[in-house]
């Protein structure tokens, strides 16, 4: 049996479901928050959530580093790949984002010179490759990413590297989640926490959850068991009447995070005074720019920019779907003005975002869903 | 923040995104200092950073993240 297997064991699975179940107190229904967009994916994908009780229901959180990137931003970079001299790299879920006007796919269609990269270093190379040309990462994610950004400027820095330069987006996890567990309307009553963020950051940097908003947070991995898992687990703490930051995904989450990851994050990178999130607003120090010493690898520094901010399209809900506070049927155009194919909202446009992994995997229309 | 299932081809999760994360195995040294030679599991190969967790042996699997090791997977086989 390979490994990876034992995570997806059916029998084991159900197992887990009636574990949940047992835990489950009748008629009271819990919701816990997945975070990440990779776990919203697994959920939809290996059909968790029909394994569940009706006491448990899965809200999906902010943790799709592409679907929080507000239109402005990407704007922004429409901006810097419209100019003669640019190549503009960036991640592949990124060029169907909706800007106000256009997307950077209809930028490329347009002449930009926009090219999909699957990580910091390949644009690195191409700057190495094509010394004549202004080559600008697009750098979005969150502490998972940031790290591999931060790598690769140290690198073009110690080059010395004249035409490589980095638009920032990197976002943080933790102001998100507290912004969000400030909010009076939210009622989540724990967490399945970011495996990979931990990886980074560490298990305890989640901590906060329990100790200062009162509610159990679970880390996970990312296989169907992982998560079922992890959802027992908060079940039992609710259940228990304990609340605690536990470490699902131990076999790959250091509690303390990864020291060199963070240190190199904290030599590159600054908190910014704040960041707009999509639909969640401006959150104070919720994303990173670079720092000083790297000023002259920074295309906001390097390129005029029209850092407008420009509101989401009325008909898109993607703000309420981003905070849990309704699910993407609920949407008024998801399935129908909105697709995978038209993405008019970012939860949409990535495989990870809430909306598309609904419409990927069947759960397709209103009418479809339990009222 | 996907893990990606290391049964499955790529492609069907947040491929470029980067919050999925692929497990590889490592081949040998890359081409600059701080870079390791690996491969996926249907024998892709690709160089990665490897500086975020010091030196690496051909043999060890790791967890990769937009280009760059984030863990070592010594747990996993």
């Amino acid at each position: 049996m390979r490994y990876v297997e034992e995570f997806r064991d059916a029998e084991l699975g159900r197992a887990l479901a009636a574990r949940i179940l047992s835990l489950a107190e009748p008629g009271r229904r819990r919701k816990l928050m997945e975070v990440c967009g990779g776990h919203t994916h697994v959920i939809y994908r290996y059909a968790i959530d029909e394994l569940l009780p009706d006491e448990v229901e899965m809200v999906h959180g902010p943790g799709c580093p592409v679907c929080v990137i507000p239109m402005g931003r990407v704007d922004d970079g429409i901006a810097i790949a419209a100019r003669e001299e640019v190549v503009l790299a960036c991640f592949g879920d990124m060029m169907r984002v909706p800007g106000s006007e256009r997307s950077l796919q209809e930028a490329k269609a347009a002449g930009a010179d926009v090219r999909v990269v699957y990580s910091p270093l390949d644009a690195l190379r191409i700057a190495r490759a094509e010394p004549e040309r202004e080559v600008v990462f697009f750098a979005i994610g969150f502490e998972t990413t940031a790290p591999s950004t931060a790598l690769t400027l140290k690198r073009a820095r110690a080059e010395g590297l004249g035409n490589f330069s980095c638009f920032c987006n990197h976002v943080l996890i933790e102001p998100p989640l507290r912004a969000l567990l400030s909010a009076p309307e939210l009622e989540i009553d724990g967490f399945v926490g970011p495996g990979h963020v931990a990886t980074i950051v560490g298990a305890r940097a989640f901590d906060f959850v329990a100790a200062e908003y009162g509610r159990p947070l679970v880390v996970s991995g990312f296989e169907p068991l992982d998560v079922l898992q992890s959802v027992e687990m908060v079940m039992r703490q609710l259940a228990e009447g304990r609340c605690e930051v536990e470490n699902q995904y131990g076999r790959v989450v250091p509690s303390e995070g990864n020291p060199a990851a963070l240190a190199a994050l904290a030599e590159v990178f600054e908190p910014r005074e704040t960041f707009e999130w999509r639909g969640l607003g401006e959150i104070e120090r919720s994303a990173l720019q670079l720092t000083e010493a790297y000023a002259e690898l920074d295309a906001e520094r390097r390129f005029e920019l029209p850092g407008a901010r420009v509101a989401d399209p009325v008909e898109c809900q993607c703000g309420e779907v981003l905070k849990g506070a309704i699910k993407p049927w609920e949407c008024r155009v998801f399935g129908t003005a909105c697709t995978p194919e038209r993405a008019i909202g970012t939860c949409m446009v990535s495989p990870e975002g809430a909306c598309a992994a609904y419409y990927n995997y069947g759960r397709l229309s209103r009418e479809e869903q339990p009222a | 923040m996907s893990g990606a299932p290391e049964t499955e081809p790529q492609g069907e999760a947040c491929i470029t995104c980067g919050d999925r994360a692929l497990p590889l195995r490592v081949i040998g040294p890359g081409a600059e200092p701080g870079l390791a030679r690996c491969a996926d599991p249907q024998g892709r190969e690709e160089e990665v950073e490897v500086g975020l967790l010091g030196p690496v042996a051909a043999g060890e699997r790791l967890l990769v993240h937009a280009g760059a090791a984030i863990a070592r997977l010594e747990g996993e086989r």
